[in-house]
Formats: C-alpha cells, sequence, structure tokens
C-alpha cells in the first residue's frame, strides 16, 4: 500500500514537473492550447492522486494552481481552469450534502449571492465526513467535469461564430488591431459567408507581423476585402471604420483586458471617434483576479525583434523594450463576445462569479 | 489565443517514433581564459546572470527535443557530477531519458575527449556536439531537419556547423577564435575553416588554397559569425577522431583537416541563424557582453526571469531590472538600468548601480558606485567603494572606501582592505598564485592518480605552502587586513594587451580591426601544452625528447594522412629537429614509428593486408629517410629502431610487417647489404627474437644471392 502511494506520488510529481517545465520552456503557448493542456494534465493528476476528504483533495489542486501560475504567470488560462475546475469540486461537494442540495433547488437564483455573503464554514464541517465510496464518485464525477469543460473549450469559436450575423453588417468596414487572434480569424471567416464587408489590419510590426500577412492572406482567399495599414495610420482610418474588433489575451474581473501591444492606442482612437469596439474570447480567457499591478501583466519581448542583433554599433549602446502586450481599460470596450453571449464590460464580474468561486480568487 | 501551437505540440510527441537525438556536452575547454576563478569552480559552473553556464545548454538541448545527454566532464569533475545530481534534470520529471557525466580524467583536448567518446561507444545515431557554455535561443528543430536533408543528399556529409550571423566586433563574439570561413553560397557547404592570424605573427593574410574552390560555382567569404560551438554530426565523426590521433582542436584542428583532407574526402556545411540567439562565453569579454545581451533581452525567452532554477523568483521591472523575492532596498538608492538582484540581497543609502549583476545574500553598503559589474552569491561589497566592469566572486569581501578599476577579478573568498585601489585588469586570488595555478593545471592536465579529490589535494598543498611561508596575504595588492594574492596570467604576454581576457573592451576608443585582436589560439595552445606538460613530469631534456618524438609524430602522420610532398613534410621535421635540439637518431625514431602506425592503421581498419600496406606506405615516403640516413652507423641505428619498433607492435603481424619494410628499404636503397648484416649480427638486434623469424628468411636469400652474384662474378672474370 505504502509503495504503491510513493508511487502514485512519484507519478503525481512527475506529471506535475514535466508540465511545469513545458510551460517555462514555452512548448505550449496561447491561451487556447494552454488552457486544453491543463485541462488535460488535471485529469490525469486527479486521477492519479490520493486523498482521504475533499478538503484534501481540494488543497492538492490548490497547490497544482498555484505552480503552474508561479511557473508562468503570463499564461492566464492556465490559473483559470484550475479555478475552473476547483468550482466543479466545490460545488459537487455541496451538492453531495443534502442541505446544499435544498437550497440550491429553492433558489437556484440567490446561489452566487448567497455564496457571496456566506463563510465557506459549512463545506469544511461536511467535507470530512466522506467515506471511499463517495471520493470515488467524486473523482469521476469531477472528471467527467473536466471532460465537458473541454469540449467546451474545443466548441468556444462555434458559439462565437453564432452571433456573427447579428454584429456584422454589409459594406461595413472593421478594423482588427490583433491578427495573431485565432478566435477573430474565424469570427471573420465566418461572417463572410452571410455578408459582404472590408478588413482592415494593422500591421502590428514588430512581433505579429508574419501573423499579420497570413492572416491577411486567410482572409483574402476567403473573398473578403482585406486591406492592411501601418499601426501609424489607425486614426487618420478610423472615421470610416464601422466596428473594432480586437481578440483579447485574457479578461480580468474588472472588464479590463489583456491583449496585443498597440491595441490600447486603436482603442484610444476609436473612443475618440465614439467607434464601437468589439473584443471576442472564449470563456476560458475569463480570469477571476483584479489586474492590480498592470505592470506585471505585461510581458516584454525579444529585443531583437525591434534592433537587428548584427548592428553591433547600437546594441549595448543603446536600451531596448519591446513589450508584447497592452492592459486595455474597460471603459475602452464597449462589448465582450463570448461563447455563451455578448456582455458589457460591467457585467464581467458576473460571469466570473459565476464560474469560479470566491475563495478560489488567489490561489497562494 | 491562437492554437496553431497545437501542431506544435503534436510534433513534440512524434519525436517518440523518430531516432532518439543525443548531446555530448563539453563541460571543459581546455583553455585558462578564465583563471584563476576556475582554479575553483569549473567554467561551466560559473553563473551568468545569476544562473550556472551550464543550465543554459542543458535548457537549449532540453528544447531541441534531445533524449540523451552526456556531459563529458575533466577538469573538476566531480564538482559538475555532483551539480547535475542535485539538479532538475537528474529528476524522473526531466525532458532528458538520461543524463550522464562521463569523467574523462585524461583527456587533454577536445580531441581527446571525442577519442573517448568512440572508445566509450556512446554514440548510437546523429548528435549534438555543444560545449557547456553556449546560450542561445535557437530553435534547432529546422537545423536538424536541414542536417536530415544533407545527409541524404551528400554521401560525404558528416557535420553541421551552427553559426550566428552578426558582425566583426560585436561584443558577444569571441575575439579569442575569430575565424573565417569559406562557404559554397548555394549550398553552404564549408569549403575552407580559417583562424584569423595574429597581428603579432608574421602572417597577416589568409592563404586559400585554390583547389579547396573547385567545383563551387560561387563562394562567400565570411568573418561576421558568432562560432557557438553547436555542431550536429554524423557517428562518424567521433572516428574520424580516433583515426587522426593528433587532432587536439573542434575547429583548427578537425574541421579544417577534414577540409582539407584529400584522403577523407568528407563534407562539412555550415547552418547560418539570423534570428536567433547564439553565443558561447568563453572569456571575460563574451562574460560581460552575453550577460548584457542576457538582461537586454535579446535571448528572449532566456531571460532571468524565466527562473531556470527552481528556487528562482525574478520578475521584470521596467528598464530592464529583474528582481527577486526578498530584496532590500533602501529609499535613496539608485537602481538604474540593466541589473539584476539576487534574493535576501541587501542595497545600501545612496548607492548607484546600472548594468550590473548582484547575486543572492549580498551586501551592497551605503554610497556605493556600481558600474557593469559583477557580484555574485555572497559578497559583501562595503559603505564608499567604487566597483567599475569588475567581477566579485562568491563570498569575496570589498572593505570600505576600496576602488576596483577596470578588469578586476576578485576571486572567491578574497579580503580587500579599506581604501586599497585595484588597478587594471588586476586578477586576485586566495591561495598564492604558483601553488594554485601549478594544482590546477594538475587537476586540468591529467589525473593518473587520486585526482578524483582535486579538492582535497588543492587544500593540502594550500596548507603545505601556507605553513611554509606563513603569510595568508601579499600586503601591497589587498592592503593590510585583507585576503589574497596577484594572480599572473600564465600567458601574459603582449597578445594580452588587446583585452582578451579582461571584461574591459571599450572598442570604440581602441579603434582595432579585428584582425588586430585576434590572437592565434595555436600559438597558445602550444605554449600551454608544452607548459603543462613540463609541470606535471619535472622539466629535463627527457621532456624535450618526448615532446619532440610526440610532435614529431604529429607532423609526419599529418603528413601521411594529407598527402603533403616529400619536401614539405622533411622541412617541418627539420624544423622541429632544430628548434627541439634534437639528433637525427630521435627523427628516424619519429618517422618510423609514425610509418608504421599508418601500416597499422591500414592493417587494423582491413583497407589492406600487411603485405600492400607496408608496402604502400614505405614506398611512398622512405624518401623520407633519405635525409635522415647519411652514413653506414646511421644505417644500422634506422635498422634497429625498426626492429624495437616492430617488437612492440601488434604481435599478429608485427614481423610481416618488418620483413616488407626491411625488403622495401633495400630495394630503395636506403640500407645497404654490408649494414643489413652488420645489424643483423649484432647482439642489440639477436636480442628481440620476436620478429626476426620472417626476416631471417629473407637475408638468407640475400646472403645467398649476393654469394651467386659473387660466384657469377667470379665466373664472369
Amino acid at each position: 500500500m505504502s509503495a504503491s502511494a510513493v508511487a502514485a506520488t512519484q507519478k503525481f510529481e512527475i506529471l506535475v514537473d514535466s508540465f511545469i517545465s513545458k510551460l517555462k520552456r514555452r512548448q505550449i503557448t496561447g491561451s487556447f492550447s494552454v488552457a486544453t493542456e491543463t485541462c488535460h494534465l488535471l485529469m490525469r493528476v486527479i486521477s492519479n492522486s490520493r486523498w482521504t476528504n475533499t478538503d484534501e483533495f481540494i488543497q492538492l489542486i490548490r497547490g497544482v494552481g498555484q505552480r503552474l501560475i508561479q511557473a508562468q504567470p503570463r499564461e492566464f488560462a492556465a490559473g483559470n481552469i484550475v479555478r475552473r475546475v476547483l468550482a466543479i469540486i466545490r460545488d459537487e461537494v455541496n451538492d453531495s450534502t443534502p442541505s446544499q442540495i435544498a437550497l440550491s433547488n429553492n433558489a437556484p437564483l440567490n446561489t452566487s449571492m448567497f455564496q457571496l455573503l456566506s463563510t465557506n464554514t459549512t463545506t469544511k464541517t461536511t467535507s470530512k465526513e466522506t467515506t471511499k465510496a463517495q471520493n470515488q464518485d467524486l473523482r469521476s464525477v469531477v472528471i467527467q467535469g473536466i471532460r465537458e469543460l473541454i469540449d467546451e473549450i474545443a466548441s468556444v469559436h462555434e458559439n462565437i461564430e453564432l452571433m456573427t450575423v447579428d454584429l456584422i453588417h454589409d459594406n461595413e468596414i472593421l478594423l482588427t488591431p490583433t491578427p495573431g487572434s485565432q478566435t477573430v480569424l474565424n469570427f471573420l471567416l465566418k461572417a463572410s459567408l452571410k455578408r459582404k464587408f472590408t478588413v482592415l489590419i494593422t500591421e502590428s510590426y514588430p512581433n505579429d507581423i508574419e501573423e499579420c500577412h497570413k492572416f491577411a492572406k486567410t482572409l483574402a482567399e476567403a473573398q473578403i476585402e482585406t486591406v492592411i495599414i501601418p499601426d501609424s495610420t489607425v486614426f487618420a482610418v478610423m472615421s470610416r471604420v464601422g466596428k473594432v474588433l480586437i481578440g483579447a489575451r485574457s479578461v480580468f474581473a474588472n472588464g479590463g483586458c489583456v491583449t496585443a501591444a498597440g491595441v490600447a492606442t486603436v482603442c484610444e482612437c476609436a473612443k475618440e471617434h465614439r467607434t464601437p469596439v468589439f473584443a471576442v474570447a472564449g470563456l476560458y480567457k475569463f480570469s477571476p483576479t483584479y489586474p492590480f499591478d498592470r505592470d506585471s501583466l505585461i510581458e516584454v519581448g525579444n529585443s531583437g525583434k525591434v534592433l537587428p542583433y548584427e548592428d553591433s554599433d547600437l546594441v549595448g549602446k543603446c536600451e531596448v523594450t519591446n513589450p508584447l502586450f497592452d492592459y486595455v481599460l474597460p471603459e475602452m470596450i464597449d462589448i465582450y463576445i463570448t461563447n455563451i453571449g455578448g456582455f458589457s464590460p460591467n457585467f464581467i464580474y458576473r460571469i466570473v462569479l459565476d464560474n469560479y468561486k470566491n475563495e478560489d480568487v488567489h490561489l497562494d | 489565443m491562437p492554437p496553431k501551437n497545437s501542431k506544435k505540440i503534436t510534433g513534440n510527441n512524434d519525436s517518440d517514433e523518430e531516432p532518439k537525438l543525443q548531446a555530448i556536452v563539453l563541460t571543459d575547454c581546455f583553455q585558462t581564459k578564465f583563471m584563476p576563478l576556475t582554479s575553483i569552480k569549473p567554467r561551466c559552473l560559473l553563473p551568468l546572470a545569476n544562473v550556472p553556464l551550464i543550465e543554459y545548454t542543458l535548457e537549449f538541448l532540453a528544447q531541441s527535443n534531445v533524449s540523451e545527454v552526456y556531459l563529458m566532464c575533466c577538469s573538476h569533475a566531480d564538482q559538475i557530477q555532483q551539480y547535475i545530481d542535485e539538479s532538475i534534470w537528474n529528476l524522473s520529471s526531466s525532458p532528458f531519458k538520461k543524463i550522464q557525466t562521463i569523467m574523462s580524467l585524461e583527456s587533454r583536448s577536445v580531441g581527446d575527449i571525442m577519442r573517448d567518446v568512440d572508445s566509450r561507444g556512446l554514440i548510437t545515431g546523429d548528435f549534438i556536439m555543444v560545449s557547456g557554455d553556449v546560450v542561445t535561443n535557437m530553435d534547432l528543430t529546422k537545423a536538424i531537419s536541414i542536417h536530415k536533408q544533407r545527409k541524404l543528399a551528400d554521401r560525404d556529409y558528416i557535420a553541421t556547423m551552427i553559426l550566428k550571423e552578426a558582425s566583426e566586433l560585436h561584443r558577444a563574439r569571441s575575439r579569442i577564435e575569430p575565424a573565417c570561413f569559406i562557404l559554397d553560397k548555394e549550398t553552404d557547404k564549408c569549403l575552407y575553416y580559417q583562424d584569423i592570424p595574429s597581428i603579432n605573427g608574421s602572417k597577416t593574410s589568409v592563404n586559400i588554397d585554390p583547389e579547396v574552390l573547385e567545383g563551387s560555382m560561387e563562394f562567400i567569404i565570411r568573418n561576421d559569425l558568432i562560432d557557438c560551438h553547436v555542431d550536429i554530426c554524423t557517428p562518424q565523426v567521433p572516428s574520424i577522431f580516433q583515426d587522426n590521433f593528433d587532432y587536439q582542436f573542434l575547429r583548427s584542428d578537425f574541421v579544417k583537416g577534414v577540409l582539407s583532407s584529400d584522403l577523407l574526402k568528407k563534407h562539412i556545411y555550415a547552418y547560418i541563424t539570423k534570428e536567433d540567439y547564439a553565443a558561447r562565453v568563453e572569456s571575460w569579454q563574451t562574460y560581460d557582453g552575453i550577460s548584457q545581451d542576457v538582461i537586454e533581452r535579446w535571448c528572449y525567452p532566456i531571460v532571468p526571469e524565466r527562473n531556470m532554477l527552481i528556487d528562482q523568483t525574478y520578475t521584470y521591472e521596467s528598464k530592464h531590472i529583474y528582481k527577486e523575492n526578498n530584496v532590500r532596498l533602501s529609499q535613496s538608492c539608485k537602481i538604474q538600468s540593466r541589473v539584476v538582484i539576487g534574493s535576501d540581497t541587501i542595497i545600501g543609502d545612496g548607492t548607484n548601480v546600472v548594468a550590473s549583476v548582484i547575486g543572492k545574500n549580498c551586501h551592497i553598503g551605503n554610497n556605493v558606485t556600481l558600474e557593469n559589474s559583477y557580484i555574485w552569491d555572497g559578497a559583501k561589497i562595503e559603505d564608499g567603494c567604487i566597483v567599475k566592469h569588475s567581477i566579485v566572486a562568491a563570498n569575496a569581501i570589498v572593505k570600505k572606501n576600496a576602488m576596483l578599476n577596470s578588469g578586476s577579478v576578485i576571486g572567491f573568498d578574497v579580503v580587500i582592505d579599506e581604501n586599497v585601489i585595484i588597478p587594471n585588469d588586476t586578477k586576485i586570488i586566495k591561495d598564492p598564485v604558483k601553488n594554485l595555478s601549478d594544482s590546477t593545471i594538475l587537476s586540468f592536465e591529467s589525473s593518473d592518480d587520486e585526482s578524483n579529490n582535486d579538492d582535497s589535494e588543492d587544500d593540502e598543498s594550500d596548507d603545505e605552502f601556507i605553513h611554509n611561508i606563513k603569510k595568508t596575504h601579499d600586503p601591497s595588492i589587498v592592503g593590510e587586513n585583507g585576503i589574497g594574492f596577484l594572480y599572473e596570467d600564465e600567458d601574459d604576454d603582449e597578445e594580452q594587451g588587446f583585452g582578451n581576457s579582461t571584461i574591459i573592451y571599450q572598442l570604440a576608443s581602441l579603434n582595432v580591426s579585428d584582425v588586430s585582436i585576434a590572437s592565434t589560439t595555436i600559438v597558445h595552445q602550444h605554449r600551454h601544452k608544452k607548459r603543462t606538460t613540463s609541470t606535471v613530469s619535472g622539466y629535463l631534456t627527457e621532456d624535450d625528447e618526448e615532446e619532440f618524438s610526440k610532435e614529431a609524430i604529429a607532423t609526419v602522420t599529418r603528413a601521411l594522412e594529407n598527402n603533403h610532398d616529400i619536401d614539405t613534410a622533411l622541412l617541418e621535421l627539420n624544423t622541429l629537429r632544430m628548434s627541439m635540439n634534437v639528433t637525427y637518431h630521435e627523427v628516424r625514431e619519429a618517422t618510423c614509428a609514425a610509418l608504421l602506425k599508418r601500416v597499422g592503421h591500414f592493417i587494423e581498419t582491413q583497407t589492406l593486408g600487411a603485405k600492400d600496406a607496408t608496402g604502400k606506405v614505405f614506398k611512398r615516403w622512405c624518401p623520407l629517410f633519405k635525409r635522415q640516413v647519411f652514413d653506414d652507423d646511421d644505417q644500422v641505428d634506422l635498422l634497429m629502431i625498426l626492429q624495437t619498433l616492430c617488437s612492440s607492435i601488434d604481435k599478429t603481424y608485427n614481423s610481416l610487417v618488418f620483413l616488407y619494410a626491411l625488403v622495401v628499404l633495400y630495394d630503395e636503397e636506403i640500407v645497404e647489404e654490408e649494414n643489413i648484416y652488420k645489424w643483423w649480427d649484432s647482439e642489440e638486434s639477436l636480442r628481440l627474437v620476436e620478429v626476426r623469424d620472417k626476416a631471417e628468411k629473407w637475408i638468407e636469400w640475400l646472403r645467398e644471392a649476393e654469394s651467386d652474384e659473387d660466384d657469377e662474378e667470379e665466373e664472369d672474370e
């Protein structure tokens, strides 16, 4: 028994450690793949883990989440998924206690409000009494929950695309400053089936220029009128733009989001011209945290993209900074288009509350 | 955000089906550029931006999906082994299926290491050869796919060198081993490799044999590449080293030798990367340059906040400032830009820090100026010090108001007293220089006896030394209450004047061309080798002889392999003879040894039989003896040498080889009959019976033939 326990913990450590080193090594990048891979990791971790009561179980998953966030603090999707899974576990634990079932059945609309106000003492007292069989049940239910989560992530694009027809009109001019976003690309491709419109794409030099070219090519192949413009001309063209479409990397509870560098400027221009700004993001990108320290959210990338390293006359003699992201304030964005519908930035806190538990906002 | 990366992930999983990729890490570079610090710690464990150098290399290998890593250790092998055993690479979550430190304590050069690799049979397929001090963010997958294509396209392909495009005077480019590459423009096949000659040397130009350029339509000569010593090799490479026992250096011997050899007919290609970052930490100058590159994020994502060691907690702040948790900065201190500060470090009031790296647990006092300096873990800089362009190694203490000028290196545990001013380019170590350099060379050189614990050896000898002299410091350098001695560079000569070994390199003001900064490695190495051998085994003429025979054998072998013309070989031998002041006896001995070795090589590789091999080698090369053998005594001597040497080679074919060699020498009129008899009947020759049996018949035949001839002559008369 003890030997197998040791083997299990070992296997667990290997799983987590190798995932962390992959994250650090950026062998897994991009919110979508990070989210999917984190789901798979948690599934394996849960089936390999050993615990006697639900508290222990929750602590274990929290520990994993903490380590993932530490490994790559700017891949928010990993933390979000861990919190989603924690929410699944907590829901399951609460449901299995009769009093909670009664509560949630009687007043389903009140649950979130109730949980907001109540302390989590009830869960702690009840969880200790779980039996082994119950633990097994919990395990399989949670794994089932993660499977559903994976399906949800996989179908994010389809669900977002459902709304295209309502949002885009014929002969409209759209501007997108995030050519790296697959979600935006799919959104536009889907829209082109029903509508005829023009897309302006910012060049996004230096970090996303290759993506920009690929993006434009894909759109052009789909018979969409596509124009690449330099980032500096955004203000000049803004008067003719009907909508600005941005892809978000991560959305925070206050409605602000982190996205590619240069987008904040575009949003400022849009505000000046009263042009609506739409942000598209899957639910897995919604984070329950607040962006208090905005500088720490922004990744600074390779200086070599700004100044060629070969230039020995300049390298070392001037300072080069190449931020990859921008933080966009909530008031700059008019609507978030997600796989569960469109929401105003003011409403994001509510979506976050529905999907995450309050006690899991901070994992440490 | 974009799911395009999912493809990449599946790509990684697929690699399991592919043949596993191996990597050989050369942890030792057989140079003394980082002395005196490398006398205590091996180069690959020196910290760069507070991370040991080896981590960068291993990280690169992990990124490249390497599955087996062999670290070839030589000096301080025990430290490296201990480090690896305790590192995350040795855990079961490590990306490598196997990581192994291999003690190759006898090795004295990269060539020896490769021969060791070959004899241990570690290599089963294509492998990556990388030195343990590479810092790169390169994605090797592209280079590997090109390697595979080339392997299919060119049967004689053996290796791809990975080179980074930069410019001649780039800060991360080595000024110790600058080299120009001549490449075929279309295929990137390397046609010729040439170290840039030293300005002090007689040569100021690069001679290119027009033959090497044959067969290529267009070629380019490049002197703007950073050679980071990352090679993708086929399994043939170690065996080429095995066959050419005189190859010592990866570039100046191996690459050059292979490219210029008519016999080998192998091809080496280059892969030039423009976008990636790649450089090698091989001198103080590149140490400084690469540290700054890492801090300024040229090597992204290899940046300090990547937190390569598990216990690190760096975060990024604007202006390229990186801080770990628990750093205490006083309110009035000024952290300007490009600064890395490790955990638990305290920085005092009014202190000004710019472009520097400060390790863990350091204590920086009030009103200190730190400029472009590297303070390693646990060092202490007291109030009012000025430190510029210097390195303060771990646990050293610099007391109040001391001043370190450009290029100072303060060794481990050294104490610099108050108000001391350390002049430019001064290197200080804790333990006396003479003793230390000896013991390091011992450990560095070879370790026949119990050098597995170099440290204890060092300690003992140090204790003795200190006991004898009863002094622990040199007051003229470190002050009355200091601890430490001046370290003098081994190769401290005019070459150093250009700042090779120091971290100061204000090139703009120096305004020198690449050629003038360059120093030829060859000069260095020869001197070094001589030095080390003499330190190990005394300094009598015996050594010179030994040295000569080694050199001479190498010369002749080179001539044999590269098919030089006889005159060149003779000239080289003669020069060697004159410079070492030895007699012709030694020259003959060396020549014989080299020829026999060649014969042995042919027989062992089963390319030729004993008879053909001997015939071929001796027929072609016996004219060498014409200028080594002058009178009858010399002839007898030559035969004696041949017999002695033959009796010491492989018993299965030695007598045959001896016989055929004898026949050739006779046929080519190197030796005369009378001298053959004289030798044959001499006592010395009779003593070595083993090889005589086959030759005996021939001698008998010779005698008979002669007497027949005599008879005939008599009859004629």
